[in-house]
């Protein structure tokens, strides 16, 4: 039985007994190369609930505020090692409720990054297929097939994964993956070093090119599940106003650090915010970074021990920062 | 702000004009000081009633306590363009709400590192603690620090 079939039966049992109101889990989207969030209601719609490398979508951003309408529904979700990470973060602050989730949890062995795909082909995708474990089939609307090793077209946080299994969940779709020995390996910011090598004036000059493309969607800001505030964020607040409303690399790059501080010691670098940027700027490299230095500085890594609190929400007279 | 106004003739003397690079503006750098009521203000005020010499480039925002301190009232003076960031409050321990600077200072070494990460050198942003009564320290951290950053001149960064 594959974990797609155990999503599904999870999903149409769930819905049978009435132990949910609803289940969001991936379905295809308008072309079998994309996958979108689906909700099911009904225990007969289950069969259209999909799981494949292309489910990159996490779903705990639907949770993340108050649950969706009615307030007192139930509701199922399907998630990955690292969307795992994103609710236990929000379990360990209160932010969701327990009660009111029942969860598949399903071992991901990588996530194909679409993106890397596009660019690889200057005919559009119009259907991707996994003949088999690790491989991908790539077909476009000029009829050219090609056939990858789905290691080099995954997202850059799957290859050093270090949870491809969830860490908070009801149900199991499947056989667990084999995790890597988390004791003896610390985690990768290979991807880091490039940046981390430039000169002052080189990294500002990137910054202002990077940054002066954002045109501030808010995509980042809706799509991440541990940016929880739901009464008023401070990017969009004019009174009192912290970032202002001209556009320009300075503004935006202000912007995107009032994200990345206020998701400091939740955010696990799922990528969602990587992935949602229309503009593909890479958000996912600035919460790496901030995530290194939390590791550094506390060993600590977000949304994985449920009893744990955020390092920011705690302190340690033993701290050794500062002078 | 006593202190700032009783030394205003001799800390202009003793900045001068920005050395600078090439194209870089010729004027005295500016840098924001952010402190907590209780101590490090008490303590600049403590330098100023004690007539220590000090740098005027030093604009002081008072707030009640470091814990009140975000990290992104420092992004949002670079973006404003301050040269330099210095931020102070009481010592470990010594706190007037018992833990604010706890959390604080670790709030604050993640945003020195980050501010790193943008390409800001490390001169240019400072955390520290001054207590109420180290007017000498005070003289000596800001004498320093705005030193450092008048070495650097001012600051022309497009991004942030």
């Amino acid at each position: 039985m594959s974990r797609q079939d155990h999503i599904r039966e999870f999903a149409a049992n769930a819905l049978t007994e009435k132990r949910v109101d609803y289940f969001i889990g991936w379905k295809q989207g308008y072309n079998s190369s994309e996958m979108i969030p689906a909700f099911v209601t009904d225990p007969a719609e289950a069969d259209q609930l999909v799981w494949n490398p292309l489910c990159h979508h996490n779903l705990v951003t639907f949770i993340k505020r108050n649950m969706p309408e009615p307030a007192d529904a139930k509701v199922g979700l399907c998630v990955k090692g690292c969307d795992s990470r994103t609710l236990v973060a929000l379990l360990q602050e209160g932010l969701v409720d327990k009660d009111r989730l029942y969860v598949v949890g399903v071992p991901c062995d990588g996530i194909v990054d679409r993106r890397k795909l596009e660019k690889m082909f200057s005919s559009e995708i119009t259907e991707i297929e996994f003949p088999e474990r690790g491989k991908v089939k790539v077909t476009t609307r000029a009829g050219e097939t090609k056939e990858l090793d789905q290691k080099d077209v995954e997202l850059i946080g799957c290859a050093h994964c270090r949870y491809p299994n969830p860490l908070y969940s009801d149900n199991t779709a499947g056989p667990l993956e084999k995790e890597p020995d988390r004791e003896e390996t610390k985690p990768d910011w290979s991807a880091l070093e490039q940046y981390e090598s430039l000169s002052d004036d080189v990294k500002q000059a990137l910054l202002e090119k990077i940054y002066a493309t954002c045109i501030r969607c808010f995509a980042c800001i809706h799509v991440c599940p541990v940016c929880v505030c739901w009464d008023k964020c401070v990017n969009r607040s004019r009174q009192p106003e912290l970032v202002s409303q001209k556009v320009g690399p300075k503004e935006n790059l202000l912007f995107q650090m009032v994200h990345m501080f206020h998701v400091a010691g939740r955010c696990p670098s799922c990528g969602a915010c990587d992935r949602a940027c229309p503009v593909e700027i890479p958000l996912g490299l600035l919460h790496a970074k901030m995530n290194k230095e939390i590791y550094d500085m506390f060993g600590f890594e977000p949304g994985v021990k449920l009893d744990e609190k955020p390092v920011f929400q705690v302190f340690d007279l033993k701290d050794q920062f500062g002078d | 702000m006593a202190e700032a106004t009783n030394n205003q003739a001799s800390g202009a003397a003793t900045t001068g004009a920005a050395p600078g690079g090439a194209g870089a503006p010729d004027r005295p750098v500016k840098v924001v000081g952010i402190v907590c009521n209780w101590c490090s203000y008490a303590g600049a005020d403590t330098a100023g009633v004690g007539r220590f010499k000090q740098p005027a480039n030093l604009r002081l925002i008072r707030v009640p306590c470091t814990g009140r301190i975000d990290p992104l009232f420092a992004l949002k003076a670079f973006e404003k363009g301050a040269d330099g960031v210095l931020i102070s409050g009481c010592h470990p321990g010594d706190c007037h709400y018992s833990e604010g600077n706890y959390y604080a200072r670790r709030k604050f070494e993640l945003a020195e590192r980050m501010i790193h990460h943008l390409g800001i050198p490390p001169e240019r942003f400072k955390w520290t603690w001054v207590s109420a009564s180290e007017g000498q320290r005070w003289q000596k951290v800001v004498t320093e620090f705005v030193a450092g950053v008048q070495k650097l001149g001012p600051r022309e960064g497009k991004a942030l």
